[in-house]
């Protein structure tokens, strides 16, 4: 049977793994485009499908969009300003687990390392740790499309 | 067309990268960070075009978007709805973002790679603070054994 969806390529799996800020993208049926900022995520191994972790209170109008169109971007980026942008289709949702807040502390205790590098510690710490990230909602897409984000003039290329 | 509260011109200064999505004609949203969003006046906003990337070709076909920004003093964060209204590539706000964009460059070691094609101002439809998405600064501790 043939796979659906791009292979993500090492280095894109090397950047989610972060710490990277996450920003989610979707939109609604009058193409009004909505925010989320992401929580943590994890590529699945078959490397075609990545579940990403959003707050519960601002899960609403994310869920409604996906369920209604299931277009999503994910973006996310590095300090040193790499970046890459997911696009793909909802697969499902769920409440997180124990194991996903577990991933998600993880994550959050890197950010807040990175965040201290570039910030003073009264901003790096509501910065890097202060969303309101439980109870949550993980959420799975399958990936279409992957482009490069880093700023310049090679931003938008599609990689895979 | 709303009117923007004088306390969101702190998210508004480049200390804390904010996100815009936007939304292709044929539904495709897209997501980025960027490292500034300008207060232009209380009914409008202010973004550079630097490269013609995605963000720019969306609101050109499709003018709404969703700008987020985060207060580096309160950490309260704020959902713009905005619309794409016009380009200035001369004028004041063309300059003084000109000027802001050399000055983050420089500081982030990206000079030189940024050149402003214009200033993209956006009409604010809405300006909604995220009261849930913040845990209290008072209650923000770190991680305990994370992996």
């Amino acid at each position: 049977m043939k796979a659906h969806g791009s292979i993500i390529p090492d280095r894109v799996v090397e950047v989610l793994r972060g710490p990277a800020v996450m920003v989610v993208g979707t939109r609604d049926a009058g193409l009004r485009p909505a925010h989320v900022c992401a929580v943590g995520a994890v590529v699945d191994d078959d490397r075609r499908t990545v579940t990403f972790f959003v707050p519960e209170s601002r899960s609403a109008r994310l869920l409604s969009d996906l369920q209604n169109n299931g277009r999503v971007a994910f973006s996310f980026g590095l300090a040193s300003h790499e970046a890459y942008q997911l696009k793909g289709t909802y697969l499902s949702s769920r409440p997180t687990t124990g194991e996903d807040v577990a991933l998600q502390d993880a994550y959050r205790t890197k950010l807040f390392a990175a965040a201290r590098k570039a910030y003073p510690e009264d901003i790096a710490r509501p910065y890097a740790l202060g969303v309101a990230y439980q109870p949550g909602v993980a959420v799975t897409f399958r990936v279409e499309e992957i482009f490069l984000q880093t700023p310049g003039p090679d931003a938008g290329t599609k990689i895979a | 067309m709303a009117t923007l509260p004088e306390e969101i011109k702190a998210a508004m200064q480049g200390v804390i990268p904010s996100h815009v999505v936007t939304c292709a004609r044929d539904g495709t949203p897209n997501a980025t960070a960027i490292s500034q969003v300008y207060y232009v006046d209380p009914e409008h906003v202010a973004l550079s075009h630097q490269f013609f990337n995605k963000t720019v070709r969306n609101v050109r076909e499709n003018p709404r978007a969703l700008v987020w920004v985060m207060s580096p003093q309160t950490f309260d964060t704020w959902d713009l709805e905005v619309e794409f209204d016009h380009a200035e590539t001369s004028g004041p706000i063309f300059d003084v973002l000109d000027m802001q964009i050399e000055a983050i460059a420089s500081i982030v070691g990206l000079k030189g790679i940024f050149k402003l094609r214009s200033a993209d101002i956006y009409r604010v439809i809405s300006a909604t603070k995220n009261v849930s998405e913040r845990i209290p600064l008072r209650d923000i501790v770190e991680p305990r054994g994370g992996r």
